[in-house]
């Protein structure tokens, strides 16, 4: 059984990926929920631009926040992300292969792949695929993309997502994410700890509801002048700044029902409107990575 | 003959679309090897299978070519065959010798010239390559996906295809896949090539590649190794076959694991842990002889054995994390009591325009209060939605209710409370037990009414297959409930049922909104008919139109009287008389003007004034019956009056001119006929006359 630190595994991965044609990307530099709102997926598997990356996002849900109490579940996650686009036929031997780069002799292990298919109704996106289970645990979710922004996707992209937390604790045979090592002798529980505490305080009891709902005015607004000067890709930004607040919102308990309905829809329209915009501008650029991959 | 077997080897497709897609396969293959020419007997030569990653079949005996069929072909009229000298026309020459006869061979008679054509039968394998493909691509998935360039849609991208006919490679193509004469086994244990070269081949070949195909098999090995385990932690695995349906497609090389969670979450409630297990885990949980949980639970394991142990490991790993959740959420939740919950159901919304769950609360209350004055049931009433801020809820909501439940128990109410809180969702589906209580029957009732009402009230009725609140569901919960008869039973009419409940909404909402009272009722009539015809009483759909049309919103329990009482006469030979009575009056007074009432001075007579002097009293004995509920009797009473009616309707005119003696002759039938009407309409009654000879 390998022992690996938490940075193992995300060196491993991204060397993995890296020797079977992965361009590695960085994490995107806002907040978000999922390395799927990363641009790098959700407006790179629209149209017939080839696209294969692999990179670590850092994923903020403020409403999974424990203070820091709960061994299992955290407010910011790690999660690395690959995107092959189109999906290769051989994907799952890829991925297993990518366990076995971890140490992993599968014979010795259970892997299962179980239904789970995957529905973002604030990205209009949705995908089929499993939850990939390690000997009964889920590590990765595994999405063939059908639609994102409402936009049927052809080519189809796979969508490889590993929760890098999980999979260290459960490599290194370590009941508490508290206790794996980070890399170099960090700790993780030192290294992370008082942020997991002090956000789950930020965000439960003393993020300030007027001034985001304020934000989020003021974002929804931004976001649509970009979208009005054709400037997608400052659009898309503050459409995420605007799903963040709202998760904000939504943890701090500040929406009701009905807001929640009427904010995920208003969400929904401005990333709907950044996958149309986004396909057109490739399209007036006679999509530029065709022709890279072609040439 | 010869045997043919296919494999499609593809990712692995959703554990509950198994059963059905071996079903369609089944019916279709059949039908296939039926046409080319398999005499139908007792030995189904069609055998499928299927594994998470493969669907496979097997025709062990079919013709190697279908048999020669002769078929007409129709060629020019015969006026234009034959010129007026009766030669034949360029035209008939030239159909002959399209189709290789002479004129010897045309069929006599008829407008057009026929001859008769042989066409050769096709060999299986021209048939199968053609029909294979067909009916692997249109099998229909319940949730299809495209994959690579998107140009295909199936259950999962497809990977290889086996196709062999008498032992050798027949080839077809599958969405652009050629087939070929080789597999791989299975994906971790044995993912090396395998050639094959018939289907007991195939079958010894993947076994030894940790494949086995079967998954009745699958089942049976992991039940016997789940009995052993199970033995070994002091206890029986649950009998739950929904899991063990899914475990038998979750593995192609069946096994079980078992695992421990820790001691100390045997304090959680018995509901939360084994929903956690079998629903969030699909693990099964372990009981000892006298029905206690255990902490040893078993998981599927798609290889024989867990030799490191690395699984047991695992599956404790993840069942631990979610009973620590599970564990703060019943602490956090305990906190405080579901009676300090009502105002949280404030902030909850039910639906936009029908408001929180507070609002439908106060109208469960109000419309519980009309069937039942019992307090146990109304303290039911007012908590039976606190359960829903619960954390435990929010994470586990299909344990809505129970939940409310078991901390009505804790709380120390009294049983008939909160048993009726656990219970006010069943049932669910038409399968579901009914709440175990009376009082749980009641707030079943009045939370399903209320919404129905709601929704209703709203204009937000089902339409089509769309039912987003599944209030059909709603619907037939309340018909089973008002159907059962035993010490639980709600002796209350559907028609009441919602008075009550568009009172409760019209009355908290202030709205003069329009009354559904109608539309409730047609949508109530749809479910009663339909569950009616699906129940054990095994009643025909005329049987039950005929007595719905007697009445059936007031009481199920009556209609279910009357259509049995229907059913058993039916079988009687008597039954033809109520039903030619029955049907002559209909008849003949379908849109008349009849007298108010019989007056004896407008005889003219004896026969009618016979049939007057009987009609009050078999009308008297009738409803004395229908009132002792005895219909089989009263239908035998009115049973007894066709040979009077005949003699009636034989001698006396009923059409005459004077107004005033036909209009009392029909105030006379109509007096006999609404006798009978009371029970059902039997002139619905639709009967094959044959049945009743002999």
């Amino acid at each position: 059984m390998p022992r690996l630190a938490f940075q193992d595994l995300i060196l491993r991965l991204q060397n993995f990926w890296a020797e079977r044609g992965c361009m590695i990307e960085t994490p995107l530099d806002l907040e978000v929920g999922a390395g799927t709102m990363h641009p790098a997926t959700f407006l790179r598997v629209l149209g017939p631009e080839p696209w294969n990356v692999g990179y670590v996002q850092p994923s903020r849900r403020p409403a999974d926040g424990r203070y820091g109490d709960n061994p299992f579940r955290l407010g910011k996650h790690y999660q690395f992300q690959v995107i092959l686009k189109p999906s290769p036929l051989d994907v799952q031997e890829l991925y297993l292969d990518s366990l076995r780069a971890l140490g992993l002799d599968l014979t010795r292990h259970d892997i299962r792949f179980e239904e789970d298919n995957w529905e973002s109704p604030t990205l209009g996106a949705w995908g089929v695929g499993w939850q990939i289970l390690l000997d009964g645990m889920e590590i990765t979710q595994f999405t063939y993309f059908q639609q994102a922004g409402g936009i049927d996707l052809a080519p189809i992209s796979a969508e490889i997502t590993y929760g890098l937390e999980r999979l260290t604790m459960f490599l290194s045979r370590q009941p508490s994410v508290y206790d794996i090592e980070w890399g170099a002798g960090f700790g993780y529980g030192p290294v992370r700890k008082q942020d997991e505490y002090e956000f789950s305080k930020y965000y439960f009891e003393v993020a300030n509801v007027a001034l985001h709902w304020n934000l989020f005015e003021e974002y929804e607004k931004e976001a649509r002048s970009c979208l009005e000067a054709k400037l997608v890709l400052p659009a898309y930004d503050w459409t995420l700044k605007c799903s963040h607040v709202f998760n904000t919102l939504d943890a701090r308990g500040a929406v009701s029902v009905t807001e929640r309905v009427g904010i995920i829809k208003r969400v929904r329209e401005l990333a709907v409107a950044c996958a149309h915009q986004y396909l057109a501008s490739r399209e007036a650029l006679g999509f530029p990575l065709l022709k890279a991959s072609n040439g | 003959m010869a045997e043919y077997f296919f494999e499609l080897l593809t990712e692995e497709i959703p554990a509950w679309m198994h059963t059905a897609a071996q079903a369609t396969l089944l019916q279709q293959l059949t039908k296939l090897t039926q046409d080319l020419g398999e005499p139908p007997d007792d030995r189904n030569p069609v055998v499928v299978n299927s594994t998470p990653r493969r669907i496979i079949f097997f025709l062990s005996r079919i013709p190697l070519r279908e048999s020669d069929r002769e078929e007409e072909v129709k060629g020019p009229p015969v006026k234009a065959a034959y010129d007026a000298e009766g030669k034949p026309t360029q035209a008939l020459n030239g159909f002959l010798k399209k189709n290789n006869a002479t004129i010897d061979d045309v069929i006599a008679g008829g407008d057009y010239i026929r001859v008769k054509r042989t066409i050769k039968g096709r060999s299986a394998g021209e048939i199968l390559q053609e029909r294979v493909p067909q009916i692997i691509e249109s099998l229909r998935w319940p949730k299809m996906m495209r994959w690579g360039k998107g140009e295909h849609s199936y259950i999962r991208p497809i990977h290889s295809v086996v196709s062999v006919l008498g032992g050798e490679h027949l080839p077809i193509t599958i969405f652009d896949i050629p087939s070929g004469a080789t597999t791989r086994g299975h994906r971790t244990l044995a993912p090396q090539l395998i050639d094959v070269l018939s289907y007991n081949d195939y079958v010894t070949k993947l076994e030894l590649a940790r494949v086995v195909i079967n998954a009745d098999r699958r089942r049976q090995v992991m039940a016997e190794r789940a009995r052993v385990l199970g033995q070994q932690a002091g206890g029986t695995p649950s009998v739950d076959a929904s899991i063990w349906s899914q475990w038998q497609y979750l593995t192609e090389y069946p096994g079980v694991v078992r695992a421990e969670f820790g001691r100390e979450y045997l304090s959680l409630p018995d509901e939360v842990l084994v929903t956690v297990m079998r629903v969030h885990q699909k693990q099964l949980p372990i009981r000892t002889a006298d029905g206690r949980l255990t902490s040893s639970f078993l998981a599927v394991l798609d290889n024989d054995a867990d030799r490191d142990g690395n699984a047991a490991y695992g599956n404790s790993f993840v069942t631990n994390a979610r009973f620590a959740d599970a564990k703060f959420f019943y602490e956090t939740d305990r906190k405080r009591t579901l009676e300090s919950r009502l105002e949280q159901l404030e902030h909850l919304q039910f639906q936009e325009k029908l408001g929180n769950y507070r609002d439908k609360t106060r109208r469960i209350e109000q419309i519980s209060a009309a069937i039942s004055d019992d307090a146990d049931t109304l303290a039911a009433a007012r908590l039976c939605k606190t359960d829903l801020p619960t954390e435990m809820v929010k994470e586990f909501t299909d344990l809505q209710g129970k939940i409310g439940g078991i901390y009505a128990r804790e709380e120390g109410l009294p049983e008939n409370t909160w048993q009726a809180i656990y219970d006010h969702y069943l049932p669910a589906n038409i399968d579901d037990a009914l709440p175990r209580t009376r009082s749980g029957a009641v707030i079943s009732l009045a939370d399903k009414i209320d919404t129905l009402a709601g929704f209703f009230r709203i204009g937000a009725k089902p339409t089509g297959s769309k039912d987003p609140f599944a209030l059909r569901r709603a619907a037939q919960g309340i018909v089973q409930i008002l159907l059962n008869r035993d010490k639980r039973s709600v002796k209350i009419g559907i028609d009441k049922l919602i008075g009550i409940a568009l009172a409760a909404h019209q009355q908290l909402s202030n709205q003069a909104t329009p009354q559904p009272k109608d539309d409730l009722l047609a949508f109530f009539a749809e479910r009663v008919r339909t569950i009616l015809e699906a129940s054990a009483y095994g009643f025909a759909y005329d049987e039950i139109a005929a007595a719905m049309e007697a009445g059936w919103a007031s009481s199920l329990t009556d209609l279910v009287d009357r259509i049995t009482a229907l059913k058993a006469m039916r079988n009687e030979p008597n039954f033809l008389s109520i039903l030619d009575s029955a049907k002559r009056i209909a008849n003949i007074t379908s849109g008349q003007e009849s007298a108010a009432r019989v007056d004896p001075s407008k005889f003219e007579s004896d026969t009618e004034r016979r049939l007057a002097k009987l009609v009050p009293l078999m009308s008297d004995q009738v409803d004395e019956m229908i009132g002792e509920r005895d219909y089989k009797l009263a239908l035998e009473t009115f049973a007894a009056m066709a040979p009077e009616l005949e003699t009636f309707f034989d001698e006396v005119m009923v059409m005459v001119e004077d107004e005033g003696v036909r209009r009392n002759r029909m105030a006379l039938l109509r007096t006999v006929g609404n006798a009978v009407m009371k029970i059902a309409d039997v002139t619905k009654i639709v009967v094959d006359r044959r049945e009743y000879r002999a």
